[in-house]
């Protein structure tokens, strides 16, 4: 067989994959377990405007995964990064529970604006002062552009139309840092030593998970667990590298078949 | 032969609309001040044979409120002349049978009076300034997509505007927000809207090419109007530029130092 990959690192999406909502998804935690044995590097990806690491950790313990908080790498984590790349301070409208993310960052006189989902600084007051920021030249960093996400009481809006909205105020272009953006992935995937060619995602969305993946170079794993529904598979292109029933069936063909 | 060109179209005119905040007078403090030589140039639009309409973005405040505050200024207008995104909203909601939730600034509440806003099917946006919260952009979300057909409207679609405290966002940024939102397109009532020109000259009785538009805003007065077939003459007053005369994409058919200029050169065309 022809161009068989050195396989170094599996990139996991947490929720709709590992668990859905307070429950695991029958037989991941032994599947991790397994994938930890065979040689390759493990880390836990999400697209998150609200909760920090530490949150997702202790998630994720109480259902008893295997892992530590570095392994962990969200979207807040990659904002946090290119802050500091760009030596940025910035405007945080992120919601509370995320700030501990950004200890340590620099924010007095802002001179970047980062939008999470925020419904308490969503107000006429905080998008004024966003806008005039943005206008005075002030990059716009959006956490993620989600439309809209479930709340118990229903249907809200996501950071995306405010970013959006403020995108058409000022004429700009939002950077965006989460899930599918390439990036994402490749700051993910930085510390591991790694390239996107030596590496493989699972994931329950086909768009932000395996097609981001993808396009940044990795194979991508469809798993037909939490928001998939049927056909998914088919709506991107190149389709998924593979589409299975879930994630012990993804470790599985990854043991068997990259390894 | 029947000249169409500014100003000799002005003979074969049957009626006239005139903006009204940059041309007949400047917002400022308190009520503004009215632009020189504009109180008598209505009056004298009033004593020809033109009908005279007066066609405004304002969503902030009822008509009443708007055409009092003129009063007191020294314009004699009455409210059934003056078209404005709010009423208009009305006529086609009325028209379509739909039923608005309204996100729109208090001021402008008692427009609606007689809509029927129960179990709305529709949402109606205006600049509603501090009343743009999460909660209440959320209110009009979760209606639209608990449509089958979501609609919305929107009164304008400004990015912003500046106040005595600096630049606010304008009613363009939140319909943007519900669009991206609900993955729909808004319907813009008001100005540059073919369908708000298009009710003035219904209201008046007449063709486009019979009727002339005067504004201060290139794009959405003159633009506007000449879309719709109309002729567009722009005033040196207002929020007018000089790079207004050299713009890319509108051309204006006239262009007159102030309103008093205009009224007195298709006055002269009739032998007035």
């Amino acid at each position: 067989m022809a161009g068989r990959r050195v396989l170094k690192a599996v990139l996991i999406d947490l929720s709709g994959t590992l668990h859905i909502e307070d429950t695991a998804v029958p037989g991941a935690q032994d599947a991790l377990n397994r994938l930890r044995q065979a040689s390759v590097a493990v880390k836990f990806v999400t697209n998150t405007t609200k909760e920090s690491k530490r949150i997702l950790l202790e998630r994720l313990q109480r259902l008893n995964f295997d892992l530590q908080e570095k392994e962990i790498f969200t979207s807040l984590s990659a904002a946090r990064s290119l802050l500091e790349q760009k030596e940025h301070r910035p405007l945080l409208l992120v919601d509370d529970s995320a700030l501990e993310d950004f200890t340590g960052i620099d924010t007095s006189e802002p001179n970047a604006v980062v939008v999470g989902l925020a419904p308490d600084h969503f107000n006429y007051k905080a998008l004024n002062k966003a806008f005039r920021m943005i206008l005075d030249g002030a990059p716009l960093i959006a956490i993620h552009k989600a439309r809209y996400y479930k709340r118990k009481d229903g249907l809200a809006l996501g950071p995306g139309p405010f970013v959006t909205g403020l995108e058409y105020a000022t004429d700009c272009k939002a950077i965006v840092v989460g899930k599918p953006e390439k990036t994402f992935f490749t700051q993910a995937l930085s510390d591991l030593g790694c390239s996107p060619s030596e590496a493989v995602m699972i994931g329950d969305d086909a768009r932000d998970d395996v097609g981001g993946a993808q396009n940044a170079g990795m194979l991508g794993i469809l798993v037909k667990t939490g928001k998939y529904r049927e056909g998914d598979e088919n709506k991107i292109s190149p389709p998924p590298h593979l589409t299975c029933d879930s994630f012990p069936d993804a470790v599985e063909h990854i043991l068997k078949n990259l390894l | 032969m029947v000249d169409m060109s500014w100003p000799g179209c002005a003979k074969s005119l049957k009626g006239v609309i005139l903006d009204m905040c940059g041309v007949l007078y400047d917002s400022g403090d308190g009520d503004g001040v009215a632009i020189p030589g504009s109180i008598e140039a209505v009056r004298k639009l009033k004593s020809s044979d033109l009908q005279l309409r007066f066609c405004t973005n304002e969503t902030q405040a009822t008509r009443e409120k708007f055409v009092a505050k003129l009063g007191r200024l020294g314009f004699d207008i009455s409210v059934s002349e003056v078209f404005s995104p709010a009423p208009a909203a009305i006529a086609v909601l009325k028209e379509r049978g739909l039923r608005p939730h309204l996100l729109v600034y208090d001021g402008v509440l008692p427009e609606f009076d007689s809509v029927d806003k129960a179990n709305p099917n529709c949402v109606v946006i205006g600049d509603a300034a501090e009343k743009f919260s999460y909660q209440n952009l959320n209110e009009a979300f979760r209606v639209l997509v608990g449509l089958d057909k979501p609609v919305l409207f929107s009164l304008g679609q400004g990015r912003y505007y500046k106040e005595t405290d600096g630049l606010k966002l304008d009613v363009g940024v939140y319909m943007k927000a519900l669009e991206y939102a609900c993955d729909l397109k808004a319907e813009v009532i008001g100005k540059p809207s073919p369908m708000f020109f298009q009710s003035v000259l219904t209201d008046m009785g007449l063709q486009p090419h019979e009727a002339l538009m005067i504004g201060d805003d290139l794009v959405n007065d003159v633009g506007g109007a000449q879309n719709c077939g109309m002729k567009g003459v722009q005033v040196r007053t207002g929020k007018y530029r000089l790079s207004d005369e050299n713009h890319p994409t509108v051309t204006a058919d006239g262009t007159v130092d102030n309103l008093a200029q205009a009224v007195d050169v298709i006055l002269n065309q009739r032998g007035h």
